[in-house]
């Protein structure tokens, strides 16, 4: 009954979506405060029983209910119950459920605390946020339904990809998608200024804080992903320019830009169009990415079984939300009003300059991942664009800007002062060099590239540090008054200079692994040893393992270091999962401060042995560190009092005429 | 009947959190750009803490605080519309009637079309806790597995499982059941023969070597065990020693008690022998043994294996209409709802088969 | 040397052109160096790879064809049911690199005519065939969906 009831909570909130997509617009249209206000309780209600619908699915698959197809397909009774869970969204109806949820959440969240937006604007973000809840409800039911039943129920299931049953996966989708799915708020409230034709000050400041949550969400999503990538699939690679990584990293660059395009909208009243443009080019990519992931148009590493039909559905509510919204834009456009010019040497310049670089790199992106489609369907040749182009166009184009960001936050608004900001970057730049001459005299002397790289990744950690201490004033008060007004910085400053701090670090790793990372690929029998990057590699043997839902032969590895000191053991596996019929590697990974020992299985050899591969990853967890950090960062600014447009004057007795503060 | 007490609830509780804000009056809304000046306020206010922290000149808060001034004052000059929100026109009230009434007629249609409301949940556990002599024989076959899983060392239950398996066509988890057996146990004539005839019959009744060497061992450990000898003079005959398997069959025939089902087996066996092992010969006999079990349960139709083994058989004979119809008259004699009816309909839909609901 | 109001806008509207038309020419360029086309053992037959050119070669692994050599190098044979790529690699296997399932292998033909891998892809998930491979197969009439 439980799963029928989900059935019919969806079927239901698909209704709702629908009043919640016309009732507010025509409302906001009419001036009727009564059809404006029926968006709050639709889009709480339709929160509601969406959840009530994901509940159902997952006690489906909590209780191995094999007479829901879905559960039948993707669960088996032996599998762990953490998988049983994870697993209503590791498959592609569960995972759309969970997509249309989220988007559910967003919009009760903007009913819920929107209470200080104008009416009209709140109703008209919701009636938006409604129809993208309807088309995407209608897909669900229409053609991805995880409540099609099997009549008689199948007795066990054909259990869930083993490579999906992963801590990581619990992860990973939820925080992608809260990222995904979070822009369509900056979607929304971008077509509700174009439906209204205006825009202003205020609208930037309710933006950005949801910029920022989609923001920090996606950078963990998009993180996690890598970190999932990097030991599950057992190559060592964090990053392989995937269409499907590319889904998820385009969003995240547009993103950016609109982060911090809307900042100078805030503080400058400029590059409105631009913004609203941004805002729906965002939330288009990540749709494009939905559609990318789930079509399987494009040959990825990353694709499950696809379904072309599910594709042409999502194709469609692309075409309908991307083409909407920009005709909406082009033929509005015109009537918001332009933003003064301004000097382009300022904060706004180097803001500016941010989106121009980030933009060109996103595009350039969105051409690599896409030039495959295009030229198939126009020549009917098969290519692939992997990551030689992605290394040799992204890096180059994105390098300028990581020069340039230290800069950013020195600059005064309006009119500042490059020299002024260059003297106070001198401490930051000098340290960045030392550190990486160092790095070039000490530690390797094989690459420039990689000490500069080095020098690149520290750059932006001490320019952000640079930042803050300036503002705080230390060195130029006493120490006491340096700390009270250190910790009176307003939390934005915190959040900037962690975001900033963080890309270094993750440009850090990125540089480090790339440039130093040592590989070593042998047949190994029991009691071999090979030698990687100083530790040496002992083979134990391999040794039978009987998991819950599988099998697994381990490998034993102890490794030494250089004295002859045994240091840790590594486990590498192959494992076996029945249900499936499925192999899989798990690698074997070891920590040592912030690098890692890898560790992975091949075949066996024809003579008994093994082929191992292993490598050497010098810093690497720092590329995950930085996403953490670069997260961390946007949750502080998340948490800026400013952020929060006051309640107008309206809640009080209304003067005749607006309230006007004198200026002290 | 609760389902519908739920869904019914969902419906009238979704209608009427719509119709309490369209009974409220019709509340003027605060402008717009009071929003904008609240902004500006906070700005000033700003410029006030980066000039107390030195961020910025007294001259340069000067001209920022006179900006921001500037802009405020634009704004308040700009007459705003009045009384932004104009009382509730009767369109509007139609409207929210609409968008109510549609809540159920949308949901319940759609439910109607796409939903099953009849079809209770099936939680594993339960099924499985159900009186044994109510389930069918997969389910049977899951509690001796999951017991097996439990217990892989239990060589009673894989003795148990494997004639199971083999009845049902599973072949090589039959092969591997009385293979568990003889490693968790000792290897017993019975066990070895078994895991032959599995084997064999895997290979679409070629007795492989595998299967060969097994039936030996099963000779070895009991010299008159009659399906290893059986299927050892089936070997015979494969390699083209027809002459010593037919003396094999026949040898085995004189011992053979009255009335032992062997009898037929081998008089069957033979019959192809001196028919040169016609293909065609086989072939009708196949046909002759599946028209007399169709025969047997036009007579008596209830009999939920025999309509199992008529359906396969077709489908072993490549005649998928006949196991179409088969089925579709096993489901008629067993009752559609049933559970038998329901087993026929799960094997049929494992096979590629249709059902009609 | 003070510039004008609109001097200085030239500047920065021509600044961000010559940008973007640096990173349109080095994306064209890259996309003429960088793309690798796919092809099918069939494909190779008749249109000819150079040697050296990077290609992505598709099919199904041939039964039987799969031979380990010294060490890590392993070679396997690529079919379309017409023609058939030996491929050389050194390295590990995808996990579900098996006989007669989809594969794709990038790499070179070197100087003597063998194509030299670096990246071997299988599927991920079982049901999965890489769309180019089933496309091409397809085309041809050898692989069917199960559907």
């Amino acid at each position: 009954m439980i799963v029928e009831i989900g059935h019919f909570a969806l079927v239901l909130a698909f209704a709702l979506s629908l009043v919640l997509s016309v009732a507010p617009l025509v409302g906001a249209r009419m001036g009727d405060a009564r059809l404006m206000g029926l968006a709050e309780p639709a889009a709480l209600s339709i929160l509601a029983l969406v959840a009530l619908s994901f509940a159902a699915l997952t006690v489906a698959y909590v209780q191995s209910d094999f007479s829901v197809a879905n559960v039948w397909e993707n669960s088996h009774s032996a599998k762990p119950m953490l998988y049983k869970i994870t697993g209503v969204w590791g498959n592609h109806e569960g995972s759309m459920l969970l997509w249309v949820l989220i988007l559910a959440a967003f919009a009760a969240l903007v009913a819920l605390f929107g209470g200080n937006l104008p009416a009209t604007l709140r109703a008209n973000v919701l009636a938006v946020q409604g129809m993208i809840a309807a088309a995407f409800l209608l897909f669900v039911l229409a053609s991805s339904n995880p409540f099609e039943r099997i009549n008689p129920p199948p007795i066990e299931g054909q259990d869930l990809n083993p490579i999906l049953q992963d801590i990581g996966l619990a992860i990973h989708p939820p925080l992608l998608y809260l990222g995904y799915v979070g822009f369509s708020i900056c979607f929304s409230f971008a077509v509700a200024a174009l439906i209204e034709g205006r825009i202003d000050a205020a609208w930037a400041r309710w933006v950005r804080p949801w910029t920022l949550a989609a923001w920090a969400a996606l950078t963990g999503g998009i993180a996690m992903g890598s970190y999932w990538a990097y030991y599950e699939l057992g190559w060592g690679g964090y990053w392989f320019w995937d269409p499907v990584e590319n889904a998820s990293f385009l969003p995240w660059l547009s993103g950016t830009a609109l982060l911090h395009s809307a900042i100078v909208m805030e503080k400058r009243s400029a590059l409105k169009i631009w913004t609203v443009l941004l805002a729906i080019l965002t939330f288009s990519l990540s749709l494009l990415g939905t559609f990318l992931v789930r079509s399987g148009v494009l040959t990825s590493v990353h694709a499950f079984a696809t379904d072309p039909t599910r594709g042409i559905f999502i194709l469609m509510i692309l075409i309908a939300f991307i083409g909407g919204s920009l005709a909406l834009f082009a033929l509005r456009a015109s009537s918001l009003t332009a933003g003064g010019v301004f000097h382009p040497i300022s904060r706004e310049g180097g803001l500016v300059l941010n989106n121009l670089f980030l933009t060109t790199a996103a595009a350039t992106v969105l051409v690599g991942t896409l030039w495959p489609l295009i030229v198939e369907s126009v020549s009917g040749e098969k290519i692939s664009v992997g990551a030689p182009f992605f290394n040799m166009t992204f890096g180059p184009l994105i390098l300028p800007l990581l020069l340039a960001v230290p800069f950013g936050p020195l600059l005064a608004w309006k009119r500042g002062d490059l020299y002024a900001a260059s003297q106070r970057l001198f401490v930051a730049f000098g340290l960045s060099l030392a550190i990486a001459l160092a790095t070039f005299f000490i530690v390797d002397r094989v690459s420039v590239l990689a000490a500069l790289g080095i020098a690149v990744a520290f750059w932006l950690v001490f320019g952000a540090l640079t930042d803050l201490a300036l503002k705080a004033g230390i060195g130029k008060v006493s120490p006491s008054v340096a700390l009270r007004r250190f910790i009176g910085l307003p939390r934005s400053v915190f959040g900037t200079s962690l975001a900033h701090a963080g890309l270094g670090l993750t440009t850090l790793g990125i540089v480090a692994v790339s440039a130093l990372e040592v590989e070593r690929m042998a047949v190994m029998h029991p009691g071999d040893a090979m030698e990687v990057a100083g530790y040496e590699l002992r083979f134990d043997g391999m040794f039978p393992f009987e998991g819950p839902n599988f099998t697994e032969e381990q490998g034993r590895f102890t490794y030494l270091d250089r004295s002859g000191r045994e240091r840790g053991e590594i486990v590498s596996s192959k494992r076996f999962y029945p249900a499936r019929q499925m192999p899989t590697t798990e690698a074997g990974i070891a920590s040592r401060g912030f690098s890692q020992l890898y560790v992975a299985l091949g075949d066996r050899a024809p003579d008994g042995g093994i082929v191992v591969r292993a490598w050497w990853k010098p810093q690497v967890l720092f590329i995950w560190i930085g996403c953490v950090v670069m997260m961390l960062g946007g949750a502080i600014s998340l948490l800026d009092r400013r952020l929060r447009v006051g309640a107008p004057a309206a809640r009080r007795a209304r003067p005749a005429r607006p309230f006007v503060e004198p200026a002290e | 009947m609760l389902f519908w007490i739920v869904a019914a609830a969902l419906t009238f509780g979704a209608c009427l959190l719509l119709l309490a804000p369209l009974a409220r009056g019709n509340a003027n809304a605060a402008d717009a750009q009071a929003h904008e000046i609240e902004v500006y306020k906070d700005q000033l206010l700003e410029i006030e803490r980066d000039m107390a922290r030195g961020l910025i000149s007294a001259s340069e808060a000067e001209l920022a605080r006179a900006e921001i001034g500037r802009k405020i004052i634009r704004l308040s000059d700009a007459q705003q519309t009045a009384g932004s929100t104009a009382p509730s026109r009767p369109l509007a009230r139609w409207i929210g009637a609409a968008a109510i009434l549609s809540l159920p007629l949308v949901s319940w249609g759609l439910y109607a079309a796409t939903g099953s409301p009849f079809y209770p949940g099936q939680p594993l556990q339960a099924r499985l806790e159900r009186d044994p002599s109510q389930a069918f024989v997969d389910e049977l076959i899951a509690r001796a597995e999951a017991h097996l899983a439990a217990n892989p060392n239990d060589a009673r239950g894989w003795d148990v499982l494997a004639p199971i398996y083999l009845r049902l066509g599973r072949y090589s988890e039959a092969a591997t059941a009385f293979a568990n057996a003889s490693r968790l146990d000792e290897p017993t004539a019975a066990r070895l023969a078994g895991e032959g005839e599995a084997l064999t019959a895997a290979a679409n009744g070629q007795v492989t070597a595998d299967a060969l060497a097994r039936f030996e061992a099963a000779l070895a450990l009991q010299p008159d065990d009659l399906p290893s000898r059986y299927f050892v003079a089936l070997a015979s005959d494969q390699a083209g020693n027809g002459e010593e398997a037919g003396r094999m069959w026949q040898e085995m025939r004189e011992g053979l008690p009255q009335g032992s089902p062997w009898h037929g087996v081998i008089a069957a066996a033979m019959d192809g022998e001196d028919a040169a092992a016609s293909g065609d010969d086989q072939a009708a006999m196949i046909e002759n043994m599946v028209a007399s079990l169709a025969a047997r349960l036009e007579a008596n139709p209830h009999d939920v294996d025999g309509w199992q083994q008529l359906i396969r058989s077709y489908m072993v004979l490549e005649r998928p209409q006949d196991a179409q119809s088969a089925l579709d008259r096993g489901r008629a004699a067993m009752g559609p709802a049933s559970p038998e009816g329901g087993h026929l309909a799960a094997y049929g839909l494992s096979l590629g088969l249709e059902v009609e609901q | 040397m003070a510039m004008t109001r609109k001097q200085k806008r030239l500047a920065v509207i021509g600044g961000a052109l010559a940008f973007l038309a640096v990173a349109t020419t080095l994306t064209l360029f890259a996309l003429g160096q960088k793309a690798s086309y796919f092809y099918t053992p069939a494909d190779v037959a008749e249109k000819g790879v150079a040697a050296g050119e990077r290609i992505r070669l598709g099919g199904l692994v041939a039964t039987g064809s799969i031979a380990r050599g010294e060490g890590t190098d392993v070679s396997f044979a690529v079919t379309d049911q017409i023609e058939t790529v030996t491929v050389s690699y050194a390295g590990i296997l995808p996990d579900l690199f098996r006989e007669e399932q989809g594969v794709i292998a990038e790499g070179t033909f070197d100087a003597s005519g063998r194509f030299v891998a670096d990246t071997v892809l299988a599927r991920h998930d079982e049901n999965y065939m890489p769309r180019e491979v089933a496309d091409s197969m397809k085309a041809r009439g050898i692989w069917q969906d199960e559907e």
